[in-house]
C-alpha cells in the first residue's frame, strides 16, 4: 500500500471492547493496520495502543477526530520519527548447523542479538532494536533460512 | 435497602425523567418487565421491535428528551437494528435497553444469545455491557449523558438476566466513570467567530444553510433572530426544515436532491455560506465539485467529525450551535442588499413553474388541504420516498419539532411507529402520519398498537400500488424498465384497517374534501387511503451524481 508510515499512540481504558473499537474505526476508514501493540501503562487502568499504518494524506486529522469520538480514548498522539523513540522485539527461529554457525554467530555479534533457545540444530534469536535495526538483521538472516519469525510490531514513546 | 439490578434500573430511569418506555417483552427481561409494574414509568407494548425503535426515536424528536426502547435477548435485540441505525443517521438521541443471557452463559451460543454489542458497534455512539448489578445505575447515568451530550446519539446497554435479578444494597453500588479526556471541553474561540462575523458582514450574497444540529441545539429562536437581524437569505437541509418557520420571507426552501429550485439556485450563485448544524451529507450537496462554486464557506458544529468531511471548510468553528449564535449576533451588521434580495425574490417567482404544488401536483395540493384542515399544532411524520418528498415540500412547519422524518437513513416503515411515539410524547398536538402503501406495510402491525391504547393518530397512505420513487428513477434513469416495484392493489386497505380497529376510508387525490374532513373531526385513530396515479412522481430532482444545479422537471428533460 502506497502512502507514508503513521505511528499512532492512543490511551484508552483498559476494558474489553475498547481494542475492537479503535481497530474498526480503521477498518471503516480503509485503512489497513501494519502492526499494532496493546498493553497496560503504569496505571493498570488505562492501556497503550501503539499501531502503525501506512496512508496517503489526511489519514491523522481524520482518524485522530474519529478517534476522539470514542468514548474509552483518552488521548490520540501521533509520534513522529524524529521526535520518538520506535522499539520492536523479533523472535527468529533458524537452523544453526554447522555451515550457517558462522554466519549467524557474526550476525549475533555484528547486531547484538541473543540467542534465547538452543536444542538439536535448531536456535532461537532474539532481536530489540528499532526499525532500521530490525529489518536489517531479517534480510541478513534471510539467505540463510528463517523457519519462523514472531515480531511484536513498534511500541514507540 | 435492598434492591435488584431491575428495579435499581427502572429507579434510575425515573430519575432520568423516563416517563414512556416503548417495548417488547421476552425470556431475559421478564425481571424488568415484572418491576414496571410498581413503577410509575409506562410501558408501551409494541408489536415489533422494530417499532420500539422508531417509537422511541420519534419520541424523541419531537420532545427533545431522550427516547427509551426495551427489548429482550437474540431476535428481539436483532429487531432493534434498523431501528437503532435510524436514530444513529439522524443523531437522536435514544437508549436502546437489550435483555441478555445471564453472564455465565455468554459466549456459549445460549438460546436467544447474541453480541448486540458487536452488531450495534458502528451505528451507536457507544455501548455498555452491565455485567454487576453494582454497576447498573452509574451506567445507566453515563448512558443518559452520553446520548444527550455533543452530537446526541443512540446508546446501547445490554442487561444480562442474571443481574437484573441480582439484589444490591444501596452502599454497594459502584461509580464506574472512565478517565478523564485529555482535552475536555471544547475550546471557546472567539478569534474564529469573529473570522465568521467578519466574512458575513462582507459578503454581497450570503446564504444560511441550517442542518438538523439548529434544532437538535435547540437554537431555533436564536437563528430566527440572525436571519431577521442580517436579512440573510437562508436554505435548509431535508433535516434543518421548520427551525425557522417556513413562511418566514428569508427561506428558500431546502436544497439537493429533491429541494427546491431556489434554493439550490440562490445556494449556487452565493459568495458566503454560514453552514449550521449540518453535515453536507450527499443528498445535500449532491456533486461536492460543483456545490457553491463561488462561496467562502464558514461551518459551525459540535462535532469535530462534521466539518470538511465531505465540503472543504474555509472557517470552521466546533461548539455549542446556541451558544455560537448568541456570541454571533451582536457582531452581525445590518446590511442592505438589496440587489441580492431581489434576486431572491425573482427565484422565488420562478418557483411557481409548470409544475404545481412545489412540483408534487395533486398529492401536493392533498397535503396543503390536510395542513388546513388540521389545528395548527400538528406534527407531520414522513415515511420514506415520494410520501416523504411530497410531505417535506408542502407542509409548512409552523411549530418547533414539527415536522419528523428519516432523512439520513431513509428507512420505510418508520412513519407509522414514529407517530405513535411523537402522539405519545406530545399528546397535546395532533399528529398525521404520511406513508406510501410500501412502507406502510412495513410497520403495518403498528396498527394493533394503536388499537390496543386508542392513540388517536391521523395516517395517511398514499397509494399508487407500487414503490413510487423507485418506479420514477426506473421511468427517468432506466428507460422506463420497471422491475420488481409492482405492489398491486389486491389488498382491501380501509378492510383491513377496520379489522384492526381502526375507522378508515378510501379517496382518490382528485376529491379529497369529504375524506379530510372526516379524518379531522374523528376524535379517535383514523386511516385515510388516498388513490393516487402511479405516473405521480416528484420534480424537479436531480439525477444521481450531478449537481445541484442540473435538476430535470419530467422525463423529456
Amino acid at each position: 500500500m502506497n502512502g507514508e508510515k503513521h505511528i499512532i499512540s492512543i490511551l484508552v481504558s483498559n476494558k474489553p471492547g475498547v481494542l475492537s473499537r479503535v481497530s474498526g474505526v480503521f477498518g471503516r476508514l480503509g485503512y489497513n493496520i501494519k502492526s499494532l501493540c496493546v498493553a497496560e501503562t503504569a496505571d493498570p487502568e488505562i492501556s497503550r495502543i501503539t499501531l502503525v499504518s501506512r496512508a496517503n494524506f489526511d489519514f491523522t486529522e481524520k482518524t485522530k477526530k474519529q478517534l476522539d469520538k470514542l468514548v474509552d480514548v483518552i488521548e490520540v498522539t501521533e509520534l513522529m520519527s524524529s521526535e520518538s523513540i520506535e522499539r520492536e522485539l523479533v523472535l527468529i527461529g533458524i537452523n544453526m548447523d554447522e555451515e550457517q554457525k558462522p554466519e549467524i554467530t557474526r550476525a549475533i555479534d555484528m547486531f547484538g542479538c541473543s540467542i534465547i533457545f538452543m536444542k538439536s540444530n535448531y536456535c532461537i534469536l532474539e532481536v530489540v532494536g528499532d526499525k532500521d535495526k530490525t529489518e536489517t538483521v531479517i534480510n541478513y538472516l534471510k539467505p540463510l533460512g528463517i523457519k519462523e519469525i514472531n515480531r511484536t510490531g513498534i511500541i514507540a514513546l | 435497602m435492598e434492591k435488584t439490578g431491575a428495579e435499581i434500573l427502572l429507579q434510575t430511569l425515573e430519575e432520568e425523567g423516563v416517563e414512556i418506555i416503548f417495548g417488547y417483552p421476552g425470556a431475559n427481561t421478564l425481571p424488568v418487565n415484572d418491576g414496571l409494574l410498581t413503577n410509575p414509568i409506562r410501558h408501551y407494548l409494541m408489536r415489533h421491535e422494530q417499532a420500539a425503535a422508531h417509537a422511541a426515536d420519534g419520541y424523541a424528536r419531537v420532545t427533545g428528551k431522550v427516547g427509551v426502547c426495551l427489548s429482550t435477548s437474540g431476535p428481539g435485540a436483532t429487531n432493534l437494528v434498523t431501528g437503532i441505525a435510524t436514530a444513529f443517521m439522524d443523531s437522536t438521541p435514544l437508549i436502546a435497553l437489550t435483555g441478555q443471557v445471564p453472564t455465565s452463559f455468554l459466549g456459549s451460543d445460549a438460546f436467544q444469545e447474541t453480541d448486540v454489542i458487536g452488531i450495534t458497534m458502528p451505528i451507536t455512539k457507544h455501548s455498555f455491557l452491565v455485567r454487576n448489578e453494582k454497576d447498573m445505575r452509574s451506567t445507566i447515568k453515563q448512558a443518559f449523558e452520553l446520548a444527550k451530550s455533543g452530537r446526541p446519539g443512540p446508546v446501547l446497554v445490554d442487561l444480562p438476566k442474571d443481574v437484573l435479578a441480582a439484589k444490591c444494597r444501596d452502599r454497594e453500588e459502584r461509580d464506574i466513570r472512565p478517565p478523564m479526556k485529555q482535552n475536555n471541553g471544547i475550546k471557546k474561540d472567539h478569534e474564529q467567530l469573529e473570522k465568521i462575523a467578519m466574512a458575513l458582514n462582507r459578503a454581497e450574497r450570503p446564504v444560511i444553510i441550517i442542518g438538523g444540529g439548529v434544532k437538535l441545539g435547540n437554537a431555533c429562536i436564536e437563528m430566527t433572530e440572525l436571519v431577521e437581524k442580517g436579512q440573510i437569505p437562508f436554505v435548509s437541509t431535508m433535516m434543518g426544515i421548520g427551525s425557522v418557520h417556513t413562511s418566514n420571507g428569508y427561506n428558500l426552501g431546502f436544497i439537493g436532491t429533491h429541494g427546491f429550485e431556489a434554493a439550490n439556485r440562490i445556494t449556487h450563485q452565493s459568495d458566503f455560506i454560514l453552514a449550521a448544524g449540518t453535515r453536507f451529507s450527499d443528498r445535500s450537496t449532491s456533486d461536492v465539485d460543483e456545490f457553491a462554486p463561488l462561496a467562502t464557506i464558514a461551518q459551525i458544529d459540535i462535532d469535530p467529525t462534521s466539518i470538511g468531511k465531505n465540503i472543504k471548510t474555509d472557517i470552521p468553528l466546533i461548539g455549542e450551535i446556541r451558544e455560537i449564535l448568541t456570541n454571533l449576533l451582536p457582531l452581525v451588521k445590518k446590511k442592505s442588499r438589496t440587489g441580492w434580495l431581489n434576486r431572491i425574490h425573482t427565484e422565488k417567482q420562478n418557483l411557481e413553474r409548470e409544475i404545481p404544488f412545489n412540483g408534487c401536483g395533486q398529492p401536493g395540493r392533498f397535503i396543503g388541504m390536510v395542513q388546513e384542515a388540521m389545528p395548527e399544532a400538528t406534527t407531520a411524520v414522513t415515511d420514506v420516498g415520494l410520501n416523504q418528498i411530497w410531505t417535506v415540500r408542502s407542509w409548512k412547519t409552523r411549530i418547533p419539532r414539527g415536522l419528523v422524518t428519516s432523512g439520513g437513513l431513509g428507512t420505510m416503515g418508520f412513519s407509522l411507529p414514529a407517530a405513535i411515539g411523537a402522539k405519545t410524547g406530545t399528546p397535546d398536538r395532533e399528529v398525521v402520519a404520511f406513508a406510501g402503501d410500501g412502507g406502510f406495510y412495513m410497520n403495518i402491525q403498528e396498527l394493533a398498537t394503536i388499537n390496543y391504547y386508542k392513540i388517536p393518530v391521523k395516517i395517511v397512505v398514499f397509494n399508487n400500488g407500487h414503490l413510487g420513487m423507485l418506479r420514477q428513477m426506473q421511468d427517468l434513469f432506466y428507460g422506463s424498465r420497471f422491475s420488481n416495484i409492482e405492489l398491486g392493489n389486491g389488498v382491501d386497505m380501509v378492510a383491513v384497517a377496520r379489522g384492526f380497529g381502526i375507522s378508515a376510508d378510501r379517496i382518490s387525490v382528485e376529491k379529497p374534501e369529504a375524506g379530510i374532513e372526516q379524518m379531522s373531526k374523528t376524535d379517535g385513530p383514523y386511516l385515510l387511503e388516498v388513490m393516487v396515479d402511479p405516473e405521480d412522481y416528484v420534480f424537479p430532482i436531480i439525477p444521481p451524481g450531478r449537481s445541484n444545479m442540473e435538476m430535470i422537471y419530467g422525463k423529456s428533460d
